[in-house]
């Protein structure tokens, strides 16, 4: 019959990982928005009919970003701190992205 | 001579329902990130096509597993022949042609299995299959991927949204996961390519075999891997638009930090199962990841509807296939007539869901648009405030 041991394995690790990856994306997120640089991506195509931007638009929500990001109340050093950390979960969410990659290729691991 | 001949129809149709496949599972890694904008369409399926076509040559462990067990082969057992493997072909393809025309996100996997089954049962017998195995191998796995893979896109995408909210009215810089999706989907569509290419290569080989062209339990030669990659590659460039539409709007509306959470969550679920040993299909750990995502967002809902009409797909892939490849199979082991029969009444059958597929073409332009009315009527208020006279679309 169906093995529940390793269904309960494969569901934890899945979990595991991929909590793993989005919590350190979004720790990178937050100390990057903390350290008043909130970063904006505009969409490349705009598939959701609500919001339609232009150009010129966009530019100007960067700046509005910007603007509202360097009204933080942390000090310098604080900001630094909190940069050094966003960049600290990026690594370490790109080094568990490449362990994904290792072990989707067979080469690298058999 | 008679051999040789439906040795080539079978290569032709294996290859053709690579294509189907790589068409049909374009949505599983594209349909999120390019419904959050993360990509433009075209370079989204461009991206997707040439990580399958990468991810076919990378690895070729799974070439021979694809009738592993579920058909008893073999000594004891049945002897499977290429007009078999022929008829559970035309089954896949056809299934995986009408789920496509209704936009269903079905497995191919199932399709394949399907059709394989009712061949074998009209081929073999009803004692042909082991019917444990394919309750276990394909059922219960069908019925726990998409709760599995729905349960961690659930706690991700609540993790993502707890960690970046701010209370205190500054940018929270949600818009930068949509630069994390470009990643995550490609590691959706790079593991997809190690699996899905390696079912046509085994099929394809084992039909080599059985033929006498190659040794018994020999590897996939090089030109077999390279046309099953380059099929699933323009399968995938392709794009299944129906159905990257119902994954990408269709289930529920999809924001960048709930795209990255339900990709990151595919990826992982099929790499944790295929290095577990429980495996489960592509198609449904995705819509699965999908619906856990627009459960994990505030405010956000799931259209049970559309969930509740591709489960229904799912349920129907195997029984479905396995009776077009079962008429399929009918025919076919008549002779060769009965092949050649097979083959003009299939490509009928694809000729007409073509046919019927012109009426509403959906494409790369106008798989987003005018999916939701409330959406759209906001737009025209949206146009009159800002300024009426300028076009807002760019020629984009």
């Amino acid at each position: 019959m169906i093995d529940w041991a390793s269904l309960f394995l494969v569901a934890g690790a899945a979990l595991v990982s991929a909590c793993l990856v989005v919590v350190l994306y979004a720790l990178g997120l937050r100390m990057l928005s903390t350290a008043g640089r909130a970063p904006h991506v505009t969409p490349a195509e705009f598939t959701d009919a609500i919001t339609i931007v232009t150009p010129a638009e966009a530019a100007a929500e960067a700046k509005r970003i910007k603007r509202a990001a360097a009204r933080s109340p942390l000090t310098p050093l604080q900001k630094r701190l909190a940069l050094l950390l966003a960049y600290t979960s990026f690594v370490l969410c790109g080094l568990v992205v490449l362990f994904g990659v290792y072990l989707i290729v067979p080469a690298l691991h058999s | 001579m008679d051999l040789t001949l439906i040795v080539v129809l079978v290569i032709v149709l294996a290859l053709f329902f690579d294509f189907t496949n790589g068409f049909h599972d374009t949505a599983n890694a594209m349909a999120t990130p390019i419904a959050t904008g993360a990509m433009r369409p075209k370079v989204a399926v461009a991206l997707a096509a040439v990580l399958n076509l990468v991810g076919a040559f990378l690895s070729t462990e799974v070439a021979r597993t694809i009738s592993n067990g579920l058909i008893r082969e073999g000594e004891g057992g049945v002897l499977i022949s290429p007009t078999m493997i022929f008829a559970g072909l035309v089954g896949a393809v056809i299934w995986n042609l009408v789920t496509w025309l209704f936009g269903l996100p079905s497995s191919s996997s199932h399709a394949l299995f399907g059709g394989l089954i009712g061949a074998a049962i009209v081929g073999a017998g009803l004692g042909s299959v082991d019917y444990l195995v394919l309750l276990d191998k394909v059922v219960l796995p069908a019925l726990l991927s998409p709760v599995i893979a729905g349960l961690v896109a659930f706690c991700a995408t609540r993790a993502a949204y707890a960690i970046t909210r701010r209370y205190d009215g500054l940018p929270d810089g949600r818009a930068g996961f949509r630069f994390a999706q470009i990643f995550s989907s490609s590691l959706v569509a790079l593991a997809h390519g190690t699996n899905d290419a390696q079912k046509t290569m085994g099929v394809i080989t084992l039909v080599l075999i059985s033929a006498g062209v190659l040794a018994p339990a020999s590897n996939p030669p090089v030109l077999v891997i390279a046309a099953c990659a380059l099929a699933i590659a323009v399968g995938t460039y392709t794009g299944g638009w129906r159905i990257i539409r119902t994954l990408g709007k269709g289930l529920t509306d999809i924001k960048p930090a709930q795209g990255f959470a339900a990709e990151t969550s595919t990826a992982a679920t099929i790499l944790a199962s295929s290095h577990l040993g429980f495996a489960l299909s592509t198609t449904q750990v995705a819509s699965g990841s999908v619906i856990g995502s627009g459960l994990g967002r505030r405010g956000s809902s799931v259209r049970w509807g559309t969930a509740g009409r591709i489960g229904l797909g799912w349920l129907m892939t195997l029984p479905a296939s396995a009776i077009v490849g079962a008429v399929a199979a009918l025919i076919g082991l008549l002779g060769p007539l009965g092949v050649v029969i097979d083959l003009v009444a299939a490509a009928g059958v694809i000729v007409v869901i073509f046919v019927i597929s012109k009426r509403d073409r959906v494409h790369a332009r106008n798989a987003f648009e005018g999916v939701n009315e409330v959406a759209e009527s906001a737009r025209v208020v949206r146009i009159r405030k800002v300024k009426p006279k300028r076009p807002r679309r760019s020629a984009a």
